[in-house]
């Protein structure tokens, strides 16, 4: 590193401080909103992606596991049972609700997605019981950790929707979307539980097959011989899932993103800019000895630079310092940092640090060095 | 190092014209100045008599409007800048009136960073040539000292180190009394031409200042764009 670029910015202790602050403010900004991005997605396509099916059956026109507007009649299950290819038909019924906690106020409700499957086949159940029982037993419920952790719902305990309640036989983990959780009863448990008409109407049905490969080219056939389904792989599902949800969200995501690059840049532009004006007959000292426009270019970038690394390095060390705790103060607040953003915020926090050194290169360009025998 | 005799600046038929039409103003007018190895010339004159101008087109930081301007035998005139550049890097020191060295640097750094741009100095080389100078000219216990903490003699005795570090072949000095008492003013001037004797360096010493005139061994007046010799002894213009 050049000396003067060195020596400067390290003279001016405060000014640095305020310069490397905006540029890890910036960086912390960006990391969270990318960390919590990955967080949401990961998070709310786990249930369907985890879910060991090959193949998801929903109604034309379904977007998604948790709008699920589907409704198949139950008869289709069976007859998928003769196709040769599938090895496995297990029907689920779906759907979003408000319960609250046997004891609290009837008001104080939290939202869940009631999922009814087959507890004799298990396709469709609780990814990972933490806790209780493994398999929701008739007229019990499954709840997930996040709920419990959120709800002070425990083990024991009866969630309630209107006149009818169910006991709390386990915990679960890998259903939480985030704003909702999913909850595992009995088909039949399901259809008394949400009045469903007719009872045999099902939400989904999942299909594992014989040959997983062939499931691209089954779901083209079985599309084409039942209309009215439509047969989708667990990860374009779980894709939809998470656009619905994330589709929001990612245009409000991206102007904050913006917003803190130009924070970021704004506060590194300026205190750059603003030495360089104060250090203007300096470079005109150096140029009057014969130093040269690139020369002097490289200290503000070097200067630019060490401020972009030393604000990259704060901010993005206090992201993966607070990322883990910010979920234990607002449970909605799930991260994931990944180092592939870390990596990609570096990039940006060069880009950051190349644009602010832009405007104070072009003021040194313009030094006359005979000022410098003004005085 | 300069060779006693040697033509080392030399300004011929220079003008220096500021702006145009009805805004021109002439600085300078058809100039002939000429600067000896081992000589040193004080070009005095009153204020706005084109002493700054003669000054930074000799150090070929400006360029003349006609005429032309040589350092070393070598013409300058329609150089281009990083030509320019290179020659004040090799050829010129400066030394100027508010000392101008950079503030966040110490003596011996404000020294050592004119070297280190020179193709010749490795950095362990130009650090030690940059101590040297500043034990001969009395500063070894301010070599690790920011200009903020040194007198103002001292910051003027570490920029006339950093301009003879280089061992340039033409010094140009401008108003290097100017912010000293009189007392250091002297041990100053004293000790700029003891050294650019010793090292026969061409000095052009540009002020105001009737003390420098004991230093020189000739002295020009410079009025209203126009050069006119004197000889240090004739006190007509003081």
């Amino acid at each position: 590193m050049l000396l003067v670029a060195r020596k400067n910015l390290f003279s001016e202790r405060t000014r640095l401080a305020i310069s490397v602050g905006g540029v890890a403010l910036s960086v912390f900004l960006i990391g969270i909103l990318l960390s919590l991005f990955r967080g949401w997605s990961q998070q709310v396509g786990g249930f369907v992606e985890n879910t060991p099916a090959d193949l998801w059956v929903a109604s034309d026109g379904t977007t998604d596991f948790l709008a699920a507007s589907s409704a198949l009649p139950g008869a289709l299950g069976s007859n998928l049972k003769f196709v040769p290819e599938i090895d496995v038909v297990s029907p689920l019924i779906v759907r979003p609700m408000e319960l609250h906690k046997s004891g609290n106020n009837p008001d104080d409700t939290f939202d869940i997605q009631l999922v009814g499957f087959d507890t004799l086949i298990g396709l469709g159940g609780p990814i990972h019981v933490k806790k209780g029982k493994e398999l929701p037993g008739p007229g019990e419920i499954i709840i997930d950790n996040e709920t419990s952790r959120r709800y002070g719902v425990h083990v024991g305990d009866r969630v309630v929707k209107g006149t009818k309640s169910l006991p709390v036989v386990g915990i679960a983990t890998g259903g939480d979307f985030v704003y909702t959780q999913v909850a595992f009863v009995t088909l039949d448990t399901a259809v008394d539980f949400i009045d469903l008409e007719p009872t045999t109407l099902r939400t989904f049905f999942l299909l594992t097959l014989d040959d997983p490969e062939d499931a691209g080219n089954l779901a083209k056939r079985l599309g084409a011989a039942t209309p009215g389904a439509k047969y989708v792989s667990p990860d374009d599902f779980a894709n939809e899932t998470r656009s619905r949800i994330l589709g929001n969200i990612l245009p409000i995501l991206i102007v904050v993103l913006i917003v803190a690059f130009i924070v970021g840049l704004a506060v590194a532009g300026l205190t750059i800019y603003t030495a360089t004006v104060e250090k203007s007959r300096e470079y005109g000292i150096l140029k009057a000895e014969g130093f040269t426009n690139p020369y002097l270019y490289r200290v503000v970038f070097e200067q630019s630079m060490i401020t972009g690394i030393l604000g990259f390095l704060l901010g993005a060390g206090l992201t993966i310092l607070v990322a883990p705790f910010a979920q234990d103060s607002v449970p909605q607040f799930v991260v994931f940092v990944r180092w592939q953003d870390i990596l990609g915020i570096a990039g940006i926090t060069l880009l950051m640090a190349l644009i602010a050194a832009y405007i104070p290169v072009r003021r040194i360009a313009s030094i006359d060095p005979v000022t410098v025998f003004k005085g | 190092m300069a060779e006693n005799g040697r033509v080392i600046l030399d300004l011929s038929g220079v003008t220096k014209i500021y702006g145009s039409g009805e805004f021109a103003v002439s600085a300078l007018k058809e100039t002939n100045f000429r600067v000896l190895g081992g000589e040193i010339v004080a070009v005095m004159g009153p204020s706005g008599s084109g002493k700054t101008t003669l000054l930074t087109i000799a150090g070929a930081l400006l360029r003349p409007t006609t005429g032309s301007v040589a350092i070393c035998g070598i013409d300058v005139t329609q150089m281009d800048e990083s030509k320019l550049a290179a020659i004040r890097r090799e050829r010129i020191g400066f030394v100027y009136q508010s000392f101008n060295l950079l503030e966040a640097l110490t003596a011996l750094e404000n020294v050592r960073i004119v070297l280190q741009v020179q193709r010749n100095h490795s950095k362990a080389h130009a650090a030690e040539r940059a101590r040297e100078m500043l034990e001969v000219f009395g500063l070894s216990h301010r070599i690790d000292s920011l200009p903020k903490k040194m007198s103002d003699g001292e910051k003027q005795r570490v920029a006339i180190a950093r301009a003879l570090a280089k061992d340039p072949e033409l010094i140009l000095a401008d108003e290097p009394t100017a912010n000293l008492d009189a007392k250091r003013g002297h041990e100053v001037m004293a000790l700029l031409r003891q050294k650019a004797m010793e090292l026969h360096k061409a000095v052009v010493v540009v002020s105001h200042d009737n003390r420098i005139r004991e230093f020189a061994h000739r002295i020009v007046w410079l009025e209203d764009g126009r050069l006119h010799d004197h000889h240090p002894e004739d006190h007509r213009f003081v």
